[in-house]
């Protein structure tokens, strides 16, 4: 690729990816904040494109854009009267952002300082093949440990959140009672609110 | 001069060979290497890009008006009517009056509605429909990018239209456009695994992710995988047909159910875009059928005469008949009716035959079985394996009413529903009727 | 200017340090599991700068250390959020100042 194609290339996507991390920060409506989350896993997975990475570029859309955000939105359906609001802790705003701004200066530090060395000029080719080979020949214990991990985390959290009849009725009247005590509210807003006064990103 | 004599040779070569019409990317190639000649790197591959860009918009533009007529021509067949007949010769400017009346419309918006969130999916939705053309290989060297990891490129540009469908119908503000989103979502990351094991089925046994790569194998070892995997092919098209919306598996925009579904507050173009997409989706999916499972641009050297492309969208025609044929044909099924069926059926049965393409693989690659031999007899045992699945499934899935002897239903559980059947049963002691079986 | 690696090293500790920021400061659990995965993210890129430009032996074996991040990230966004829903059943929020049963 060119060079100036790529400076394109890069600063855009860095744009993007910081762009949306900062709106997921700033956003006070958690929907909001999923679709920030996924532009600047775009924006990442666009990254690993410039470092060349094709496959885990798009194992990165795969698995993030296709799958956790919208396992997250699904989530974020499932708890209908919590708060959809995703506003910040006051009290450890504070404290954390001092210890956020001490690990900044800290990573940046090292990452600027340090002599990386030469850097290398040719990029991995064939990388799909390459990674299947390794975790089949050389990773193949983790990788079995990974396949276990996924298959524990699939039935944990299916035993989670497994709703047993008798919970879904209880929780089924709660919420009928708790919908016939409050008239005002409108069936549409119950299914879902969005937030519509948000005064985020020209709305 | 460099310019004149670059212009010359590729008018020349294009003039000159203008009745080789196989592979297009004989003239992209020439325009592209002129530009190199003289202009800058990056100018040549935003050429070419742009060039790609064009060729597939230009293919489906059209395409695409010409199948709406041809869709509603058809369906109409299946169901005894005329169809459009109307404007135009046979009905078919009927597609240009609704594009202009779409055009024309105004363009609602709930005011309840998230205004930027509601604004952005008709537009968004266009980019994977469009990103999924650039791997579908129309010849052995016409494709926009021969990625290297197609097959796994096509499952992720396919996952993104999941968000933008719940974007648009969670910003919409409408209960029935929530319904429809959540239903979409929960169908396509459903039918998702099914179709990821049915292409896995491929890449394990030709070797290879890439798309022309599994083309250029059945293409070598002179078989389609249809042949090799029916099983695959049929959960596949199931799947892709589920995921598509399409009306055997289209409770997302059940109109008796959930009004449109979720694009039920679009207006205007709008919706004609959501609508536009969709039936290109549709006519992607049949093409990629016809690639994986069909032998794609290739026929039996049927394609060292005939261009590439011709014999692809023949075959894309006849996958885009099957799925006009189930949509006219098929009642549309309940939501845990296709949730049973992709979970207890699809699922077990490709993953099957992941097992079975692994053994196999294995007993060609390792033991050196000779393909000539090894294939045609895995083929007979494959489809030997489909049709007993098939069986079995079907033995498995009879409706109750049909494996035991008919008992008299009582009329209160018909007419008082749920409620009343469960009082009337919790009152004898053995229910004399099943309540709310599959 | 050549961008090198510096430039993705710097890019994944901002991008860390938002993402550490947003998963200390939220109140909602689901927020909280946003900015962890943001982190992870900013994890996997600098990880994968080094595969690009770092020496030809761990050129490989950052990738495939990237591809198991990515599947346990998968599996502790599926138990985390099915641990929220839990929550969410018995207390009627997910709010992470709000759970203090534990809280003396």
């Amino acid at each position: 690729m060119s060079d100036f194609g790529f400076h394109l290339a890069f600063w855009s996507l860095a744009a993007m990816t910081l762009g949306g991390a900062s709106m997921i920060m700033i956003s006070r409506n958690l929907i909001h904040a999923v679709i920030w989350l996924v532009m600047s896993m775009l924006g990442v997975a666009g990254l690993y494109l410039t470092l060349s990475a094709d496959f885990i570029a798009v194992v990165q859309v795969l698995i993030y854009v296709g799958a956790i955000s919208v396992l997250m939105l699904f989530a974020i359906m499932l708890t209908p009267r919590a708060e959809r609001d995703n506003s910040q802790n006051m009290k450890t705003g504070g404290p954390a952002a001092l210890v956020v701004i001490l690990v900044m200066i800290s990573t940046l530090w090292v990452a600027i300082d340090t002599d990386w060395g030469a850097v290398r000029e040719a990029a991995l080719t064939e990388q799909a093949r390459l990674i299947g080979e390794s975790l089949i020949k050389h990773y193949i214990l983790p990788f079995e440990i990974g396949a276990v991990l996924l298959t524990a985390a699939l039935v944990g959290a299916i035993a989670l959140a497994r709703q047993d009849d008798e919970d879904a009725a209880v929780h089924a009247s709660s919420l009928q009672a708790e919908l016939e005590g409050d008239a005002s509210v409108d069936p549409v807003d119950v299914v879902d609110p969005p937030i519509p006064s948000d005064g985020e990103a020209g709305s | 001069m460099t310019d004149f004599a670059g212009l010359t040779s590729v008018l020349g070569s294009t003039l000159g060979a203008w009745y080789d019409f196989r592979d297009l990317n004989n003239l992209q190639r020439l325009i592209t290497e002129w530009i190199a000649d003289w202009g800058p790197d990056w100018l040549a591959s935003i050429i070419a890009g742009v060039l790609g860009t064009l060729g597939i918009l230009g293919v489906i533009g059209p395409t695409l008006l010409i199948l709406i007529w041809v869709e509603r021509k058809v369906i109409a067949r299946f169901q005894q009517r005329y169809g459009p007949n109307r404007v135009g010769p046979k009905g078919l400017l009927q597609p240009v009056a609704d594009a202009v009346k779409l055009i024309l419309k105004e363009q609602l918006a709930p005011r309840a509605a998230d205004k930027l969130i509601f604004f952005l999916p008709p537009v968004l939705i266009f980019v994977p429909g469009v990103l999924i053309w650039g791997v579908l290989p129309f010849g052995p060297r016409m494709s926009v990018a021969d990625l290297n990891v197609g097959v796994l490129f096509l499952l992720a540009v396919s996952g993104t239209t999941v968000l933008v469908i719940f974007m648009a119908g969670w910003s919409s503000n409408n209960k029935y456009a929530l319904f429809g989103a959540m239903r979409a979502v929960a169908m396509s990351i459903s039918y998702e695994v099914p179709m990821v094991l049915a292409l896995l089925t491929l890449v394990v046994f030709s070797g290879t992710m890439s798309i022309n790569g599994i083309v250029e194998w059945q293409q070598q070892e002179d078989v389609i995988f249809i042949l090799l995997f029916p099983l695959s092919a049929i959960a596949f098209f199931f799947a892709a047909s589920a995921e598509l919306n399409r009306t055997p598996a289209d409770i997302s925009e059940a109109e008796s159910e959930i009004v449109a579904g979720y694009h039920t507050e679009y207006s205007g173009m709008r919706f004609g875009l959501f609508y536009a997409v969709e039936l290109g989706n549709t006519l992607v999916v049949s093409a990629f059928i016809a690639t994986f499972f069909l032998g794609g641009w290739w026929l039996w050297g049927l394609d060292q005469w005939v261009p590439s492309w011709i014999i692809l969208l023949a075959k894309t025609g006849a996958v885009y008949f099957l799925l006009i044929w189930t949509r006219g044909t098929l009642p549309r099924l309940r939501v845990d009716q296709l949730m049973s069926f992709c979970w207890k059926a699809l699922v077990p049965a490709t993953l099957l035959f992941v097992v079975v393409a692994f053994v196999e693989r294995t007993l060609l690659i390792s033991e050196g079985w000779d393909t000539t031999v090894a294939l045609p007899i895995m083929a007979v045992f494959n489809i030997a394996l489909t049709l007993g699945a098939i069986m079995l499934f079907a033995r498995v899935s009879r409706p109750a009413a049909l494996r035991r002897p008919a008992r008299i239903r009582m009329a209160g559980t018909e007419i008082g529903g749920l409620r009343a059947a469960r009082q009337v049963a919790s009152r004898t002691e053995e229910p004399q009727f099943q309540v709310g079986g599959d | 200017m050549i961008i090198g690696l510096e430039h993705y090293l710097v890019l994944g500790a901002l991008l860390f340090c938002i993402g550490f920021f947003i998963a200390l400061s939220k109140k909602n659990a689901i927020g909280v599991l946003i900015g962890v995965e943001l982190m992870l993210n900013a994890v996997n890129l600098t990880l994968i700068a080094f595969s690009r430009f770092g020496s030809a032996e761990v050129a490989l074996s950052t990738q495939v250390f990237v591809v198991f991040i990515i599947a346990v990230a998968a599996a502790e966004v599926a138990v985390g959020l099915a641990l929220a829903l839990v929550v969410y059943r018995n207390r009627q929020t997910i709010s992470v100042d709000r759970t203090t049963l534990l809280k003396g």
